[in-house]
């Protein structure tokens, strides 16, 4: 029954991993058009509790993708210099559209494991019943 | 006629190496995105109990049967597996198919388990 448990809380972790990382796509998405904007990564890493790996998966720090920024041309832009282009932001939405629908098929994968484990544990209980 | 019979032992065995089994398969997916994780698998119910020759229904001691069923199922990294460039090999393809193996082999322990019960409760006549 612990190891039961034991694979929700892994499941778990990786659905929550996967939200977190929606979320940064989501955020680069909504800033596509912010001049300036880097886009934000973050790694995944195992989760080490007391000295040991516990299985569970978490998300890393969240870093700032180093890539050049757009040369945008809009002379009439407020922020653009004398030859007519402003920095954009280094956000590739097709990119970000398909690492949004890896993190889907990964999450989904993760809930499917939840329920079977689940699932498992509820026939074991049934036993009881007569 | 009241020790635990064999094939109890043996059923509520393979349940277990079923769930550890479900374990490691629910830390490859939580980890199918991990640079540099390498998958974990646990040996399947039968090649436990081809490879320990003294397993279960050989061992002398019906005492002994539940100790040697949870002992040695432990998740060790598996071979082979297509390798990612960021050093990963989970194939959540491979990781869903053996879950279906897991789901099947624990149904069939509980059916096991809950068929001998039944018969047990037959002989001591009741219904």
């Amino acid at each position: 029954m612990s190891t039961f448990q034991n694979t929700l809380s892994v499941a778990s972790s990786g659905m929550e991993a996967q939200a977190m990382r929606l979320r940064y796509i989501s955020e680069n998405i909504a800033n596509t058009d912010t001049p300036g904007y880097h886009r934000k990564t973050a790694p995944f890493e195992a989760e080490v509790t007391g000295g040991n790996v516990s299985g569970r998966v978490r998300l890393g720090d969240a870093a700032l993708d180093p890539a050049d920024l757009a040369r945008v041309y809009d002379p009439g832009n407020p922020l653009a210099g004398a030859d007519g282009y402003y920095d954009g932001s280094n956000v590739d939405v097709v990119v970000e559209i398909a690492d949004a629908r890896e993190a889907q098929r990964s999450y989904e994968a993760n809930l499917k494991l939840f329920d079977q484990a689940r699932q498992m544990s509820q026939s074991l209980l049934d036993l009881l019943r007569r | 006629m009241f020790d635990r019979p064999d094939i109890l032992g043996m059923a509520s065995a393979m349940a277990q190496n079923a769930s550890v089994r479900l374990s490691a398969i629910a830390r490859n997916v939580a980890n199918a995105d991990t640079p540099g994780y390498r998958a974990v698998d646990a040996p399947s119910f039968g090649e436990i109990y081809r490879s320990d020759g003294d397993f279960l229904l050989r061992t002398t001691r019906p005492g002994h049967l539940v100790s040697a069923a949870a002992s040695g199922q432990t998740a060790a990294p598996r071979p082979g597996g297509h390798m990612s460039p960021n050093g990963n090999n989970v194939s959540l393809e491979g990781e869903m198919v053996a879950a279906a193996d897991v789901r099947r082999d624990h149904d069939m322990a509980l059916t096991i388990y809950k068929t001998s019960l039944g018969l047990l409760r037959a002989s001591l006549g009741r219904r």
